[in-house]
């Protein structure tokens, strides 16, 4: 028998499950496929039986398990409240290590994600390359699935000239030049560092513009997402800690990417092996602050403040929901709020704001064709409002987003929110 | 198992895409939403077209391959389990909803159009297709038609065999029959279509349908009644409807649900109340003011301790909430919940509410009752854990005599679920034998080599 001990922990919630089959009117990897084997009951069944010794980890197992956006929509209407996200992020766990990464996730995840100069050193080598072959958001964020979306016509922005690590002061007084009201620590993450600097600026900017001191640690790293949802705990435990280190000294962790914000928050829900990691997990959990929410929620600033950008009066606006932000951290209403509150910009609300984008970290990148159909709906809800900008905050949706705009031959663009911001 | 010709042929039917028989998918495919039933197939196909399940059924009506047809797979008789191996025929991939036609209030959708999804699309025509069974999130028209399925809103409406005007369906032999028709009124021979519906996928495999459509009611309130006894809540039902009010949802709550849902999502529901009954009034909104008023009236003359009217529709989504919340009170709170699905004519709602909780006591387990009290359809539910064999089978002690209980106050087996595998127990020992063989001849008629959906109803 298989050791089974990262199964184990998430077998009460996959006990959860009664059969009922309502995750398959959430779940968009089922809507599109209508196969038992796409949808959360499928994929838990698939599970409980690993448990009972009657399902191995065959590469089947691996696909079935591996094809779910994490996106938690699932999660948020069943029923049973079974948490399937726990069980499945368990089970690829259980996967990897039973059966070890594999070459290329081992290369990537701990010889270059998990060390930030290395990935820094492989991404500017990729920026030298780029010119050679049409270019992937794989090449940034998992960088050996970059071939596999070769040749897929997918559009990505380029990687920025000069990453964040290069341009950013390491300590950002406040602009008043008063004491500052708070200290906070700024967690990059990927994406902002090499593909989206100038967001990253511009948060810093609004930051400091109110009275908060920001400090960008050069010890941080990549939070881990791509990482520990595929079930490397080991390099993912690797790089939690390191974080924690390297914000220590503050009160508060800030980020303007949604996708980071809530897998530093989530350490302490899929990683801990020990009651000491889980308590630490847990107190680091508290420090973590998306961005939208640590300027409504922690420095209370009245949305009215927030200037619009000359270049955005008239323009019509929607939100696009990340699953990082509206279900794993239950931020909505705050982000909604500084839209609505932009004077010279119109907002409106699309249907299905909430639904998945199809982006889903690497998902996109080994289900390239599945990722777009359930784009396409996304894309519908978009048309629907006659929007002509696209607003959300997580640069992994960005990416996508911006991706299926041009393959549907949309007018929408893709913008952060802090974009908006004068 | 089945021979690797006939993979080959199914492969040649619908494509190699759409025929899935790798372990991983053979057990995706080999349960239900029942808790104790489970059986692997051979092989799982998805057709698109009732062309291609017609060479389906000819095939296995040739090999005799026992054949289980199945939508989302809500159901909770067991009813899409295949039993003895062989195919599932899957329907999923049949989702078009072919024509809304206002005029003439009927809809034509394929098999396996989820109803939700149709819910949606018709609401954007002011129209509704009245039966809700609560699997609404996954369960498929041919799902639906097959189990003659029900919901709250039945005590006004009905069931789903009054919204069916007619059916596309591929007997086990192959041939594509339509059954019924587009008009209203069909009195062409044997009503066969009626037979087909409820019939449980042992008669052949809905491809299509029509289905008869009501416009969407402009107004909408509800009632709360709370009580310190439930009895006396089941007896407040039967008393609004002989006062000549029929409102389209009556539901109901016990105690253990209401302080379930109160530990859950507090939403100030009465904790000590024994039960609370909730209305729902749909019409005109002078008729729904007229009805709400008259509701009020009974229930208080009738017992209520306390009623609320909801004052906007925010309350009463509330009230709402707090009653599919109490679904995922009811199973999120013990392992292995036994859930049932009994109806009893109104009038002994009371005493069959007083019988269950004296089984609950006799066999020492945890009981809870919620349901359509309005058509007398209860689901009481026993909470139990399958991995503790003792108090496993205690449960089902008591669940078996809950549903001879209510056979015994003039009840049936089954009101909306179907018998499948869950009630075949009980289906022989309560059907005059005459109507088993009745029934059993008529199968026969269908499906003369046992191949559609075998081992379920009376086997």
């Amino acid at each position: 028998m298989e050791d089974l001990k990262e199964l184990k922990k998430i077998e009460k919630y996959a006990d959860q499950c009664m059969k009922c089959g309502f995750c398959s009117f959430f779940c968009p990897v089922y809507q599109e496929e209508k196969v038992e084997t796409a949808v959360a009951r499928g994929k838990n069944y698939l599970v409980r039986q690993a448990l009972k010794g009657e399902q191995k980890f065959t590469p089947e197992m691996g696909n079935i398990i591996g094809k779910c956006l994490l996106c938690k929509r699932c999660v948020a209407n069943c029923p049973a409240k079974t948490q399937i996200d726990r069980v499945v992020v368990g089970a690829r766990a259980q996967m990897v290590k039973n059966k070890g990464l594999g070459f290329i996730k081992n290369f990537a995840f701990r010889k270059v994600m998990s060390n930030r100069k290395a990935f820094g050193r492989y991404v500017k080598m990729a920026k030298a390359f780029q010119w050679m072959m049409p270019t992937t958001e794989g090449k940034i964020r998992h960088l050996p699935d970059f071939l596999k979306a070769l040749g897929a016509g997918r559009n990505i922005p380029t990687l920025a000239d000069k990453f964040l690590r290069d341009v950013v002061q390491r300590v950002n007084k406040p602009k008043n030049g008063k004491a500052p009201v708070m200290r906070v620590g700024f967690f990059s993450g990927c994406a902002m560092d090499f593909i989206f600097p100038e967001i990253a600026l511009k948060m810093i900017d609004v930051l400091t513009n109110h009275g908060v001191e920001v400090v960008v640690p050069e010890e941080q790293n990549c939070c881990g997402a791509a990482i520990y949802f595929s079930g490397d705990f080991e390099t993912g435990r690797m790089l939690a800690e390191k974080n924690i280190e390297a914000f220590k000294d503050f009160d508060y962790v800030v980020t303007g990417c949604g996708t980071c914000s809530s897998t530093l928050k989530d350490y302490q829900k899929y990683l801990p092996d020990t009651e000491d990691q889980q308590k630490r997990y847990e107190a680091f959990e508290k420090k973590v602050k998306d961005s939208t929410e640590f300027l409504i929620d922690v420095l209370k600033i009245n949305p009215e403040e927030f200037k619009l950008k000359k270049e955005f009066v008239g323009k019509t606006a929607t939100w696009h929901d990340p699953c990082h932000l509206v279900r794993y951290q239950n931020i909505k209403e705050q982000p909604r709020a500084i839209l609505k509150a932009l004077k010279g910009l119109n907002y409106v609300e699309m249907p299905n704001a909430d639904m998945c984008c199809g982006m889903g970290g690497s998902f996109s990148v080994y289900h390239y064709d599945l990722s777009k159909k359930i784009a396409l709906k996304k894309m519908d809800g978009i048309k629907t409002t006659g929007a002509d900008i696209v607003v959300t905050a997580c640069p992994g949706c960005m990416i996508n987003l911006i991706d299926n705009v041009l393959q549907n031959k949309m007018p929408q663009k893709v913008h952060h929110y802090l974009e908006l911001i004068e | 198992m089945i021979r690797e010709a006939v993979l080959t042929d199914l492969q040649k039917i619908v494509g190699k895409e759409n025929v899935l028989n790798t372990p991983e998918g053979l057990k995706a495919y080999s349960y239900d939403g029942t808790t104790s039933w489970q059986h692997e197939p051979d092989v799982v196909v998805f057709p698109k077209t009732a062309g291609e399940i017609s060479e389906i059924l000819k095939l296995a009506n040739k090999e005799k391959i026992p054949v289980t047809p199945r939508g989302g797979g809500t159901n909770v008789s067991g009813g899409s389990v295949p039993m003895l191996g062989g195919i599932v025929l899957v329907t999923t991939k049949m989702n078009n909803i072919l024509k809304i036609d206002k005029e003439n209030l009927s809809a034509t959708v394929e098999a396996g159009v989820v109803l939700q999804d149709l819910t949606l699309k018709l609401a954007k025509d002011g129209l509704f297709f009245p039966p809700d069974p609560q699997s609404f999130l996954g369960a498929t028209m041919g799902g639906i038609i097959a189990e003659n399925a029900g919901g709250p809103a039945c005590v006004k409406y009905g069931v789903t065999k009054q919204y069916i005007l007619g059916i596309e369906a591929v007997l086990p032999t192959g041939e594509i029959v339509n059954l019924g028709g587009r008009t209203l009124k069909n009195v062409v021979g044997y009503d066969l279509l009626h037979i087909f519906i409820s019939s449980e996928g042992t008669l052949g495999v809905v491809t299509k349908a029509e289905l008869k459509l009501r416009p969407l009611p402009p107004a909408k309130k509800t009632i709360m009644a709370v009580y310190a006894d439930v009895a006396v809540a089941g007896e407040s039902v039967y008393r609004v409807l002989e006062n000549g009010v029929i409102p389209d949802k009556i539901e109901l709550l016990d105690n253990w649900v209401i302080n379930r849902i109160e530990e859950m999502a507090p939403m100030g529901l009465p904790k000590d109340a024994d039960a609370v009954l909730l209305f729902e009034c749909d019409g005109i909104p002078e008729t729904v003011e007229k009805e709400t008023e008259k509701i009020v009236e009974i229930v208080k003359k009738y017992g209520a301790s306390d009623v609320r009217v909801a004052k906007d529709q925010a309350e009463a989504d509330k009230y709402w909430m707090a009653r599919k919340a109490g679904f995922a009170a009811v199973f999120g709170k013990a392992p292995t919940v036994l859930s049932e699905d009994v109806t009893v004519p109104r009038g002994n709602i009371p005493a069959l509410i007083k019988k269950i909780k004296e089984i609950a006591k006799k066999y020492n387990v945890e009981s809870c009752v919620l349901g359509h009290a309005g058509d007398g359809n209860l689901h009481p539910s026993v909470l139990t854990d399958m991995k503790n064999k003792e108090h496993y089978e205690r449960s089902i002690k008591a669940i078996d005599e809950i549903i001879e209980s209510a056979v015994e106050l003039g009840g049936v087996l089954s009101g909306e679920h179907g018998i499948g595998l869950e009630k075949q127990k009980f289906f022989n020992r309560v059907t005059n034998p005459v109507v088993v063989n009745l029934m059993k001849g008529v199968k026969n008629l269908f499906d003369p080599n046992n191949i559609m959906n075998p081992g379920k109803i009376w086997d």
